[in-house]
């Protein structure tokens, strides 16, 4: 691909670059960290897409290629390091896709720029989850913190968020959904309702839980609800005492050695559990998927004290302008005409604008990952795997079973450092 | 190659073999009198870059403030109040830091006495019991070719052997030796120490056999010939002299496994705390002062540890 | 004449047998797994028996491209080689003599070799945050559009990479240095002297040449310890990572047994490296015998 073309020619000026920053000429160096100026306004925009590994599919960069001309040039990292990124290297990307909770974190910096909502396409059919808090009408869960509290900002610059609707908007969804516990069904042999399940001494040394703070705390409060230990007034904004009581909740599960391992990225969960290391964790719809296709019996367990919800979208850094800016809007309008959505809603996910999803899909297939009906016909994955025989029915069932159980979302509360802090120490214990 | 770096770590500067300079050569000497400095600016100019202006940085941010997305200039202690956070107060009981410290220290003892044992065995052996030279040679080489690869694969090359799926496993259950798959083998402190010393060893063997091929032979044999036994030889004899090559080899060891993240995170699960990862992870949440805190007592402890040592063997009187 | 073998001996033997096996166990489990079937996953047994895995190794890794990172980590091998040679043979040069800071300067080496990567990574992190805060700051201050615009970070593979690993090669490549010159004959460098070579004249006729095979093994010191590097560089690059590096991510995100065969590839590049080295250094010994010198012998 282009990368590979570009690279070759890097190599000569990063030599140079290497030995001038030796010879002290620190100057020389730094300069040519700067883009190569004058690019023309006919070549092709590459956009520099930064974002964890499971929302970058090369499938979606290659079709958009196809479509409209712009290259994506992925930058796969970790949740927690894409936040790093965007706060201590801004102009290292072109294209941000971050999850939501990120925002009161990054927002402060002044690295993003709001969206024109005038310019995107679909910005009136964006799913209500995001613009209201709501799925079909009913208020779902929004303890922590829930898309629709981070949605619009005041202004293009601003580093407020507003609570009405403006024409500013932080982040276009890419994906979204919620989460439950995954387990294997085979090795569990009998049916599991609760999140206090996760630290049920019969599957001791076979739990694993997630090393990223903002969502593994949200985990562990649903576990203490679900065990009636602590009823919290809002669990997406904890107090010092409310993040003391949960971190020492997991240190005593830790200590009475609950936890096989720990895990930061999906498909080091999907490893955990296709190896039979780990039978009951706190999983992500892909991953579930992925452990699925290798013929490995895992089942997303719906469970009676709901879902956790994440979503997360597209961002522009604020120095994004002319080509590349253009660009960026049009690969997120083509993003939302359905293709892409309608190759998300294959793998589990679920995508912004549903509408232009549901054209791009077989009525059965959309039958069968939105609507909760048993599958007409078999199910594949985008890249032809069999995922499930006819007849089957979606683990919790359709869009409004899932995202209307939503009970609070992955969040960065008030007290962040504490609870991260506080997490290490769990790590630690 | 490893022999010579080994050998060479005991040449001391002030130890170097200087000819003096002979009247012939007086007058090009004086005019090269500045070259000693324009020799060595260059590996000077690196060292102050990348280590000595890093550490200074890391001591002066240590003392910084810092929020989620900046770090700000400014003299407070509250970075190394916050890494001993509760110490005090939770005596007896130990908190965070003391934990991690310990564990981290357990490690490292557990791993050095591993690796002196198996190092000196091997060393010796390869020393004292191989005969020709070119057999020491390519013995040696076996030894290190594994040496050469990376160590990430071969830390998750342990992972398909321990797994409760594993091939170990397997054999165990398979044979009855075990009623059920083993769990300690993995993501535990065995499969950390294991991991260590399989990638460390080396650094105990190269300077200890190094050590024991200067050992003149001649002294050896008078210890048999005044009617010494084996382990009194050992004792006696080959155990002192080897002493520079114990100590560099512990150095070595010592401090690797004191700044390890990598290892153990990956061999533990992500669930053993070390004093490397939580520096990792704070880097990770941008809190640089903090982390920087824990570097600057990380470090002293370190230069603690290697004082220690050199005050038991003193490496320069060894030489 | 053979003595009898101690008994010793053969408890020795076996355990160095035992060491060996130790060693190599778990490498040759992933040279087999690497050859795992298109169906097979992560752990025995084998399924089946194919090159599938070399083949969506050559097709690249999801979305990582791992050739890029090979190729990033070649050339950041061969620079840190290059520089490693060059600034230890001139630095070996200074230390022949006595300058001010001699001392300083190799206690500084020793530090720099024994301090914990981590500390030293977080330190070089620490140093260009600061400096692309600086440069911000000034940006923005001066309103230098370029600045605002364009400016990312200093920190990059051939900037604070190529500086971590220089400060982890250096020491040894002094060290070797040191062994070098302890044994070198300065006899024959002072009748080059003597027969009217300029200092150049001298190093490049006299010394070079009999030093060349240690160089070999510096070469090869300062590009497998940064081909491996994985400590000093994990907070110490850019945007770009090395190999290792990527690998350490990878062990964590493949989910297929392509990981096994990138372990065997680049095993097999360390492996290669290491080949061409001996087999010059052995060449350059042969060479030498034949011309009947043995200055700078035993060196490799």
């Amino acid at each position: 691909m282009t990368k590979n073309i570009s690279t070759g020619g890097m190599s000569r000026r990063t030599v140079l670059k290497g030995s001038a920053a030796l010879a002290g000429l620190a100057g020389t160096g730094f300069a040519s960290s700067f883009p190569a100026p004058a690019v023309h306004a006919q070549e092709a925009v590459t956009l520099r897409y930064l974002g964890t590994a499971v929302n970058q599919s090369a499938d979606i960069a290659r079709k958009a290629k196809e479509d409209i001309g712009v290259t994506i040039e992925y930058i796969p990292v970790e949740t927690d390091e894409v936040a790093k990124r965007v706060i201590t290297q801004p102009n290292s990307f072109d294209l941000l896709d971050s999850e939501y909770f990120s925002l009161p974190k990054l927002l402060p910096s002044g690295n993003l720029q709001g969206m024109d909502a005038g310019k995107i396409k679909y910005a009136g059919q964006i799913a209500t989850v995001f613009t209201k808090g709501e799925v079909e009408g009913k208020k779902i869960g929004d303890q922590g913190t829930a898309p629709k509290k981070v949605f619009y900002l005041e202004g293009q610059f601003s580093k407020k968020f507003s609570a009405e609707p403006t024409e500013w908007i932080t982040l276009i969804p890419t994906t979204y959904n919620a989460d439950t516990l995954g387990i294997r069904p085979d090795l569990i042999k009998r049916p599991i309702e609760s999140w206090a399940e996760l630290v049920n001494p019969e599957f001791k040394g076979k739990a694993a839980i997630l090393n990223i703070p903002s969502i593994g705390i949200m985990d562990a409060a649903m576990v203490v609800e679900a065990l009636g230990k602590y009823k919290y007034p809002d669990k997406g904004n904890m107090t010092k005492e409310e993040i003391d009581l949960t971190t020492d909740f997991l240190k005593e599960a830790k200590k009475a050695g609950q936890f096989r391992a720990f895990w930061s990225d999906f498909n080091e969960s999907v490893n955990l559990m296709a190896s039979g290391e780990v039978v009951i964790q706190s999983m992500w719809s892909p991953a579930v998927t992925a452990v699925r296709s290798k013929g490995i019996p895992c089942t997303y367990q719906p469970l009676k004290e709901g879902y956790r919800g994440w979503a997360s979208g597209f961002g522009l850094p604020k120095t994004l302008e002319g080509r590349k800016l253009d660009a960026a809007y049009e690969f997120i309008n083509w993003f939302l005409s359905g293709w892409a959505g309608a190759y998300l809603n294959r793998q589990g996910y679920y995508s912004a604008v549903l509408s232009t999803a549901k054209e791009n899909m077989e009525p059965y297939e959309w039958a069968y990952w939105m609507e909760g009906k048993p599958a007409e016909k078999d199910i594949h994955a985008p890249d032809g795997t069999l995922l499930e025989k006819a007849g089957t029915v979606r683990d919790g069932g359709s869009y409004e079973d899932r995202m209307g159980a939503i009970a609070c979302w992955n969040s960065v509360m008030d007290e962040n450092t504490y609870m991260i802090r506080k997490w290490n120490e769990f790590i630690a214990a | 190659m490893l022999r010579d770096a080994a050998l060479s770590a005991e040449a001391i500067p002030g130890e170097t073999a200087r000819d003096r300079p002979r009247a012939g050569a007086m007058a090009s000497r004086r005019a090269g009198a500045l070259a000693p400095y324009w020799q060595a600016a260059p590996m000077a100019l690196v060292f102050l870059l990348f280590f000595v202006l890093p550490l200074l940085v890391t001591l002066i941010v240590s003392f910084w403030n810092y929020t989620e997305y900046s770090i700000e200039p400014a003299f407070t202690l509250d970075n190394y109040r916050e890494v001993f956070d509760g110490c005090l107060a939770d005596l007896p009981g130990l908190c965070t830091t003391f934990k991690t410290y310990l564990s981290t220290l357990k490690f490292c003892l557990i791993v050095w006495a591993s690796t002196l044992l198996i190092g000196f065995t091997v060393a010796y052996f390869l020393a004292f019991h191989v005969r020709t030279m070119t057999m020491q040679i390519v013995l040696f080489l076996l030894c290190t070719i594994p040496f050469w690869t990376s160590n990430v694969i071969r830390m998750i090359s342990w992972i398909p052997l321990l797994g409760r799926n594993g091939l170990i496993n397997q054999a165990l259950v398979g044979t009855g030796l075990a009623g059920s798959p083993q769990e300690w083998l993995l993501y535990s402190d065995f499969s950390v120490v294991l991991a260590f010393v399989h990638l460390y060893t080396l650094f105990m063997v190269v300077p200890i056999f190094n050590s024991m091929m200067r050992i003149d032979r001649a002294l050896v044999e008078a210890a048999y010939d005044s009617g010494a036994s084996g382990w009194q030889t050992l004792w006696n004899v080959v155990i002192p002299l080897s002493k520079p090559g114990i100590a560099i080899g512990s150095i070595f060891v010592i401090t690797i496994v004191m700044g390890d993240f990598v290892t153990i995170g990956v061999m533990g699960g992500q669930q053993i705390a070390s004093i490397g990862k939580i520096i990792n992870v704070q880097v990770n949440y941008l809190q640089f002062p903090i982390a920087a805190a824990n570097a600057v007592v990380l470090l002293v402890l370190v230069l603690l540890i290697i004082w220690a040592l050199t005050r038991m063997i003193d490496i320069r009187k060894e030489l | 004449m053979r003595e009898a073998r101690p008994a010793s001996f053969y408890a020795l033997a076996l355990f160095f047998g035992l060491f060996v096996l130790f060693l190599y166990g778990p490498m040759i489990t992933i040279l087999v797994l690497s050859f795992q079937g298109p169906q097979g996953g992560l752990t025995f047994p084998l399924n089946g028996l194919s090159l599938h895995w070399f083949g969506s190794l050559w097709n690249g890794i999801g979305v990582i491209d791992i050739g890029a990172a090979l190729r990033r980590s070649l050339w950041l091998g061969v620079v840190v080689m290059l520089l490693t040679v060059v600034i230890s043979v001139m630095a070996g040069l200074a230390f022949r003599r006595r300058f001010r800071g001699a001392a300083l300067l190799f206690y500084v080496a020793i530090a720099s070799l024994i301090m914990p990567s981590i500390v030293v990574s977080l330190g070089i992190a620490l140093e260009f945050r600061i400096l692309d805060d600086s440069i911000k700051a000034l940006g923005d201050a001066w309103e230098i559009e370029a600045v605002q615009r364009g400016y990312t970070t200093a920190m990059g593979l051939f900037t604070s990479g190529l500086g971590a690993h220089l400060s982890w090669t250096l020491p040894f490549g002094l060290l070797i240095m040191f062994a070098v010159f302890n044994r070198f004959d300065r006899r024959y460098e002072e009748a080059a002297r003597d027969l009217g070579a300029t200092p150049w004249q001298s190093f490049r006729h006299v010394v070079l040449p009999i030093v060349a095979p240690s160089l070999i093994g510096i070469a090869l010191f300062g590009f497998t310890l940064s081909w491996d590097e994985v400590a000093r560089s994990s907070q110490a690059l850019g945007s770009r990572n090395t190999l290792p590096l990527e690998l350490r991510g990878l062990t964590t995100t493949v989910t297929t047994p392509v990981i096994y065969a990138l372990g065997t590839v680049t095993t097999g590049i360390s492996m290669t490296v290491i080949g061409i080295c001996l087999a010059l250094a052995m060449m350059v010994q042969r060479r030498r015998r034949r011309q009947g010198t043995d200055a700078g012998r035993g060196m490799l």
